[in-house]
């Protein structure tokens, strides 16, 4: 029961999403698109509240945190123009043929989250990382109201991470908070119920580009590639499946039409800071996301600054806030690395090679790779705007096999554990690649 | 009578592929769940069928214990016989799992801790057989392991 509680409130920090995602500007998108939307931001802006308040001296509660992320969406409204037209305002009129190939598409996602659901039920699923690291701080977090600078520094506490961001500690405070205890079943039931948000809101923000038979085939894809991966990588109750939600819609958006649209620019971009304040590779990713994205939509991206300014500042706020907190207390000053920056250790290339092929291959003999690369390659010739997926893919695997170049002693140990959880979005973001088949001209996006 | 224009090769291609390739993932994923350790019965543990179902009794054991170790306390989680790495996990499983309590390390990051760093737990874990000599009071026992109150010391 506890769990279904602790379940059930994160769906508040949805609410914190709506006053945004109920602007007109977003009533082309489907309903549940739109919601998927509004608790993705919620989410993100409730995060950042939560470390706001401590930076401000203000203990937690949950009904202030929802007001506070509301206030936050109510603010970023301001920035939208009343009389915006979306691009997605004119629904295309169905295919023929469309509905039977949607419902075989959906009955698919949802197979493949029922399969999500079976092996986190039956603790088939669950990282010892949750126990780590990620429930502890939640939990001690929530007991404390606010981050518990004392636990963090305590010696016998060096495996928690206190650098790493605070989004999926303070969500998970926030649950803690609200169901009056922590619950470890509801943290791992997390890995399903973010995919059953995905696989309802994928598609319609797929849709406005490629039809909706087309999209839910590409969200099909995506929603089974994170399934096999979440159940073969362990992912319940980890980082990994916030930081895909984030992550996959940010990109949906991006190579959507709309994403010519400012509104959809700055919901891309509290998306993108979601992500970069859920992991610490979040942050390359977001870089590499939205440096690609001006170069994979020349027009799409004009005018540059201000484009910029939607993308990129809301994950600098939220890391500002959180690397504030950590220098005020002395801390952290940073991400923890394993060495000098550019002391690489080439000789372990040949091994950080192997180990991660290994490693991806005993994740379902690397299927979930695999088959989205095919389906791109199927897909072939792509639009322009397979830079921005692929372009990050790459720029995301270079930053991996850096990191594991880095470390003075034999990584293989680390990789084994890491490397198909870490290389994850790397075979979302070939999925979703897969959606970018030249088919002739786009729709024109409105004025 | 004319019918509505099918979708091209290339539509359908661009459906099928995608839809196929979901269908690999959903048919392997589906093959590879625990079917054979019946998937439907309620897990003792979070971690009973993962890949890191060997500290299950030790997440279990850890579980129970919480009713009988008081707020405040300190506690360590040893193992019969001793295993440096697994007491390095269940020393992580008690800071999760017993919050409001102070969890001591027998073994830290693989490593024994010296002995003097949990000397004054005043509660002691054994995930395994019941040692030889016990270390104090006999609070709980399970099929995971033993939980004891050590006598204060003076």
């Amino acid at each position: 029961m506890t769990g279904l509680l602790w379940l059930a409130s994160l769906l508040l920090v949805g609410l914190s999403g709506l006053p945004l995602l109920l602007h007109r500007a977003f009533a082309g998108y489907p309903l549940s698109t739109r919601l998927v939307l509004a608790g993705a931001s919620g989410a993100a802006l409730v995060s950042f509240a939560m470390t706001a308040a401590v930076l401000l001296g203000i203990p937690w509660n949950v009904p202030g945190l929802v007001a506070a992320g509301a206030v936050l969406a109510a603010g970023l409204r301001l920035f939208l123009k009343p009389a915006l037209v979306f691009a997605a305002d004119a629904p295309r009129p169905p295919e023929p043929g469309e509905a039977p190939r949607v419902l075989a598409a959906a009955a698919l996602s949802l197979i493949a989250v029922g399969a999500a659901l079976g092996a986190t039920f039956a603790g088939a699923a669950t990282s010892p990382d949750l126990l780590f690291f990620w429930g502890p701080k939640a939990q001690q977090f929530a007991l404390a109201r606010t981050f518990d600078a004392a636990f963090m520094r305590d010696e016998f506490h060096q495996h928690m991470h206190a650098y790493y961001p605070p989004l999926v500690t303070n969500l998970g405070a926030f649950a803690s908070m609200a169901a009056g205890r922590m619950s470890w079943t509801g943290a791992t039931l997390t890995f399903p119920l973010l995919l059953v948000f995905l696989a309802a809101g994928l598609p319609g923000a797929l849709a406005d580009r490629l039809g909706r038979a087309h999209a839910a085939a590409i969200a099909a894809l995506t929603i089974a590639v994170i399934s096999c991966l979440g159940v073969e990588a362990d992912i319940a109750g980890n980082g990994e499946m916030p930081l895909l939600l984030f992550e996959t819609l940010a990109i949906a958006l991006l190579i959507s039409d709309a994403a010519a649209e400012p509104p959809t620019q700055l919901i891309a971009g509290i998306l993108l800071a979601g992500a970069a304040a859920t992991k610490v590779e979040g942050l390359p990713f977001t870089i590499s996301a939205a440096a690609l994205f001006f170069l994979a939509r020349p027009r799409a991206s004009r005018p540059f600054w201000p484009a910029a300014g939607r993308l990129i500042l809301p994950a600098a706020v939220m890391l500002s806030a959180w690397f504030a907190f950590g220098a005020s207390r002395r801390i952290f000053f940073g991400y923890s690395g394993y060495g000098t920056l550019f002391d690489l250790h080439l000789d372990h290339a040949r091994v950080v090679l192997a180990a991660v092929g290994r490693s991806l291959s005993a994740a379902g003999h690397a299927l979930p790779w695999l088959v989205p690369l095919g389906c791109v390659l199927a897909a072939l010739p792509l639009t322009r705007r397979w830079i921005l997926p692929v372009g990050t893919a790459a720029i995301l695997t270079a930053f991996f096999l850096f990191t594991y170049i880095h470390r003075p002693e034999d990584p293989s140990l680390w990789i084994s554990w890491s490397a198909a959880r870490i290389f994850s979005p790397v075979a979302m973001l070939l999925a979703l690649a897969a959606s970018l088949g030249s088919r002739g001209e786009p729709r024109p996006a409105s004025p | 009578m004319k019918r509505d224009s099918p979708l091209s090769t290339l539509d359908s291609r661009l459906f099928f592929v995608p839809l196929i390739g979901a269908a690999i993932l959903v048919a392997f994923t589906l093959v590879s769940l625990p079917w054979k350790e019946n998937l439907f019965r309620r897990p003792r543990t979070i971690f009973d069928r993962s890949a890191a179902s060997a500290v299950a009794p030790g997440y279990a054991l850890v579980a129970a214990a919480v009713p009988v170790i008081p707020a405040g306390a300190t506690v360590v989680v040893r193992t019969e016989p001793r295993d440096p790495i697994a007491e390095t996990y269940y020393h992580r499983f008690a800071d999760a799992l017993l919050p409001g309590r102070r969890a001591l390390p027998a073994s830290f990051y693989g490593r024994f801790a010296p002995p003097e760093v949990s000397r004054d737990a005043a509660y002691v874990l054994i995930v395994g057989a019941k040692p030889a000599e016990p270390p104090g009071r006999l609070l709980l026992e399970t099929p995971e392991g033993t939980v004891w109150e050590t006598p204060p010391r003076r």
